[in-house]
């Protein structure tokens, strides 16, 4: 059974935003990446998941059972907003005692942890706390609970690189004791420092679906070339070539696919340079969403 | 029940400001009593000068103005406004709050039905609205029995004050209802104040018009008369009715509209 199964998913809000015909299958214990720019979908998706907002169609499960039919499936789940609000008249220690109690277990001794962790001044009024420490009572407020499938919403915006260090541990450890993770985010780095599986979202619609692994593996090549003369134009006119770029005597594009084709057509060019590295996710990425002509 | 809790420990302040302004209001329209009570009959022709249809607006009634009863009810009617508005902005502002502050984000995602969410604050309401109705009652049936020039029924008294707490529920019923409505409610109190508003001034054209009947049931100022309570000793059933209509279905359109609404990211 999949920790979360998205099926056929649609949201329409009458105008173009929303999703249309998600699919996704996020395995137990999983770091499930899901990327893609702001307004592609991503939120809609996960709101769907928390029951925030209805479906139009199709349908969501976590730990096979409905999202919209079952709201104690959320018992096992915890979730970090990209931007958190609370109580602002209360103290961090008592909105978080409120919060350990939807979930009937004890949290002291985690909160308490968990505050340590993040240096967290629990005494502090809500309201006194800056943006940075609002997120941390957040991550605290969300993990109190150990659930069992954590969602991510941009959740490193208003932290410092320190703390998000600790906080990837934090869920890196999570994980480690057998927790899925949902994790979405713009920011490409993070997600492939931590997932291991990748969906990619633009418009409301999956485009891709990978493992980490594959979308860094091999398949993927940063072409950098110098020639002595001037190349013809159509030189690297190939299936699997985009991002192409010629300038002068200078070509640069990524290439992926069988790597002999283009080899060949390498070796008949007379070079002055060349160099062939392993782009990083954010040019593939970029190349994904370059297809329409709009900018990331 | 802990979200019970929560409501309560949130709405206590306000509660007890409401509370001390209707108790205030009492006590400054009870003080002027004994001086009226004294001198009914100049009182009496003074108010008489007054055009009928103003003093009908009002709520005078010249045969009863100065006993304790008649007096009170007439200022009970301003009572019964600001009653109603404490309980259309506690309405109105319950669900929306969480929008409103953002908070959704934190208390939907628990492990909750949306129904038990409606359910627990409008609990808390409600049982705020007692309170502020019990602690109310106490202090002006302390207040009336030290002012009176002689006595007084307390049965009709309680009957008079019974009022204020029906008014309040229809009122909070009614603000919920409207407040689903809304993606986001940006603010309350202008909204609150002026449904009140408008179906006070409805109600008082309409007590001013004397048709009785149909053109009683748009406004809920109408519903309870305190001159029909105080010569019948009873409520007039059809508007009692009525009442509790307008209360139901409020309520049953807010959970309604609510377990089905989408609640959007804060932007």
């Amino acid at each position: 059974m999949s920790v979360i199964e998205i099926t056929h998913l649609t949201k329409s809000y009458g105008r173009s935003r929303g999703i249309a015909d998600v699919n996704l299958k996020v395995e137990q214990g999983e770091i499930f990446g899901f990327i893609g720019p702001n307004g592609a979908g991503k939120s809609t998706t996960i709101r769907t998941l928390l029951g925030l907002i209805y479906p139009s169609g199709g349908s969501a499960t976590i730990f096979g059972r409905d999202c919209v039919r079952h709201p104690e499936v959320r018992r096992e789940v915890g979730y970090l907003p990209s931007e958190v609000f609370y109580y602002d008249n209360m103290r961090v220690v008592d909105l978080l005692r409120y919060s350990a109690s939807f979930y009937k277990k004890d949290c002291t001794k985690r909160i308490r942890e968990l505050a340590g962790i993040m240096d967290l001044d629990l005494k502090k009024k809500i309201d006194d706390l800056s943006f940075g420490n609002k997120k941390k009572v957040g991550i605290v407020q969300g993990l109190l609970h150990e659930p069992k499938l954590i969602i991510l919403d941009e959740p490193t915006s208003g932290l410092d690189p320190l703390m998000q260090q600790r906080f990837f541990g934090l869920i890196a450890e999570e994980n480690k004791k057998g927790a899925t993770v949902f994790f979405s985010s713009h920011i490409l780095s993070e997600v492939q420092r931590m997932c291991s599986r990748v969906a990619l979202i633009k418009e409301g619609r999956i485009i891709r679906l990978e493992k980490m692994s594959d979308l860094q593996n091999n398949s993927y090549k940063r072409f950098h070339i110098e020639t002595k003369g001037v190349p013809a134009k159509d030189a690297f006119a190939l299936d699997g070539v985009s991002n192409l770029k010629m300038k002068g005597k200078e070509i640069d594009f990524i290439f992926r696919g069988d790597i002999n084709t283009v080899m060949k057509r390498v070796a008949g060019l007379e070079l002055r340079n060349i160099s062939i590295e392993e782009p990083d996710l954010e040019e593939i990425f970029l190349h994904y969403y370059a297809g329409e002509g709009r900018a990331v | 029940m802990n979200m019970v809790l929560h409501e309560l420990k949130s709405l206590r302040k306000s509660t007890v400001l409401w509370t001390c302004s209707l108790i205030a209001i009492a006590a400054l329209y009870l003080s002027l009593y004994p001086g009226i009570g004294k001198d009914a009959e100049d009182f009496k022709r003074l108010l008489g000068g007054y055009p009928p249809a103003v003093r009908a607006m009002l709520g005078i009634r010249l045969d009863s103005i100065t006993s304790m009863l008649g007096f009170y009810s007439f200022a009970f009617s301003f009572i019964a406004l600001c009653g109603a508005i404490q309980g259309m902005n506690l309405g109105v502002s319950i669900l929306s709050k969480e929008s409103r502050e953002r908070t959704a984000d934190f208390l939907l995602v628990k492990p909750v039905s949306r129904v038990s969410i409606v359910t627990a604050k409008l609990s808390a309401a409600v049982l705020m609205l007692l309170a502020t109705d019990v602690v109310f009652y106490a202090a002006v049936s302390v207040l009336a029995n030290a002012v009176k020039t002689s006595d007084f029924s307390h049965k009709l008294f309680f009957m008079v004050n019974l009022t204020l707490l029906f008014l309040q529920l229809i009122f909070f019923s009614l603000g919920m209802a409207v407040s689903v409505f809304f993606k986001r409610l940006k603010s309350v109190l202008p909204l609150s104040l002026g449904v009140v508003f408008g179906l006070y001034l409805l109600g008082a054209l309409i007590g001013a018009g004397r048709n009785d009947g149909a053109a009683r049931y748009f406004s809920p100022f109408q519903y309870f008369r305190t001159d029909y309570i105080l010569r019948h000793s009873a409520y007039e059933s059809p508007y009692l009715i009525a009442g509790a209509a307008v209360a139901v279905v409020s309520i049953l359109v807010t959970y309604t509209v609510y377990v089905k609404k989408d609640i959007h990211a804060v932007s």
